[in-house]
């Protein structure tokens, strides 16, 4: 693919994917078939920033989980008060993360 | 692809050992009084508001201690949470003795399940009305 192309696709979308995915994600792309483009380039990823802001404010509820598609955690958090509060402030740290490795669970689906 | 078989069976295991855990301190050495201040829960302790949750502890040792009544009205999640609680350990066993991973296959297929709007949709509205009720209870 058009390495314009690509390196546009980085720049906006750098943010939803961990660091060290990126240039995997672009040689990937630029190695990938021209007719992908239209589906890639219109993925809908999660942003990381508002699962943080959801996970702050509703985490022991477990929404932050539910809302990037981790259905079973979610259920787990929300049964246990948001895992007896431990949980709930650990994953304000980890839900960033999770957020972005869900995002490439789903680029990953294009990519191979 | 997503979560890994070891991955998720060393959480629910390490979730379901603290849950035993936390149940037996509660057992052992009974909170004096179950106030709004003295709690774990974070939602309840920074805004006083119960979570749809919270009680399931009491709930728990009341249903072992046969007052099964008693147990549902304090808080009807505490029989899910002991359904989860003694066949999630036993099926990990059976998963690790076996070398299979049925307990995986199971979760996954309940997440898609949980996530179709038809089950979805209801089941919010569930946990909606026993988080009212909660609120009413004053638990």
């Amino acid at each position: 693919m058009d390495a314009q192309k690509v390196d546009m696709f980085i720049l906006t979308n750098a943010k939803f994917f961990e660091s060290h995915h990126v240039a995997a994600i672009r040689d990937r792309l630029i190695a990938m078939d021209d007719s992908k483009w239209v589906s890639v380039s219109t993925i809908q990823f999660k942003d990381p920033t508002t699962s943080l802001i959801v996970s702050i404010l509703a985490g022991s509820l477990g929404i932050d989980r539910f809302i990037i598609g981790d259905t079973g955690m979610g259920v787990g958090k929300l049964l246990t008060c948001g895992g007896l509060g431990i949980w709930a402030i650990v994953d304000w740290f980890m839900i960033q993360g999770a957020t972005r490795e869900k995002n490439m669970q789903k680029l990953q689906q294009f990519l191979y | 692809m997503s979560i890994s078989r070891n991955r998720l069976y060393l959480i629910i295991f390490i979730a379901c050992m603290a849950g035993y855990v936390w149940l037996i301190m509660n057992w052992l050495f009974p909170p004096v009084h179950h106030s709004k201040e003295t709690s774990i829960c974070l939602l309840k302790h920074f805004t006083n508001i119960p979570c749809p949750s919270c009680g399931s502890t009491r709930s728990l040792l009341s249903i072992l201690n046969g007052n099964f009544l008693q147990g549902f009205y304090l808080n009807p999640l505490g029989y899910v949470l002991l359904m989860i609680m003694i066949a999630a350990p036993i099926w990990i066993v059976y998963d690790w003795i076996k070398k299979s991973q049925s307990l995986l296959i199971f979760y996954k297929k309940t997440e898609v399940f949980l996530s179709k709007k038809t089950v979805a949709i209801p089941a919010i509205f569930l946990i909606l009305i026993n988080w009212a009720w909660n609120i009413y209870k004053g638990i």
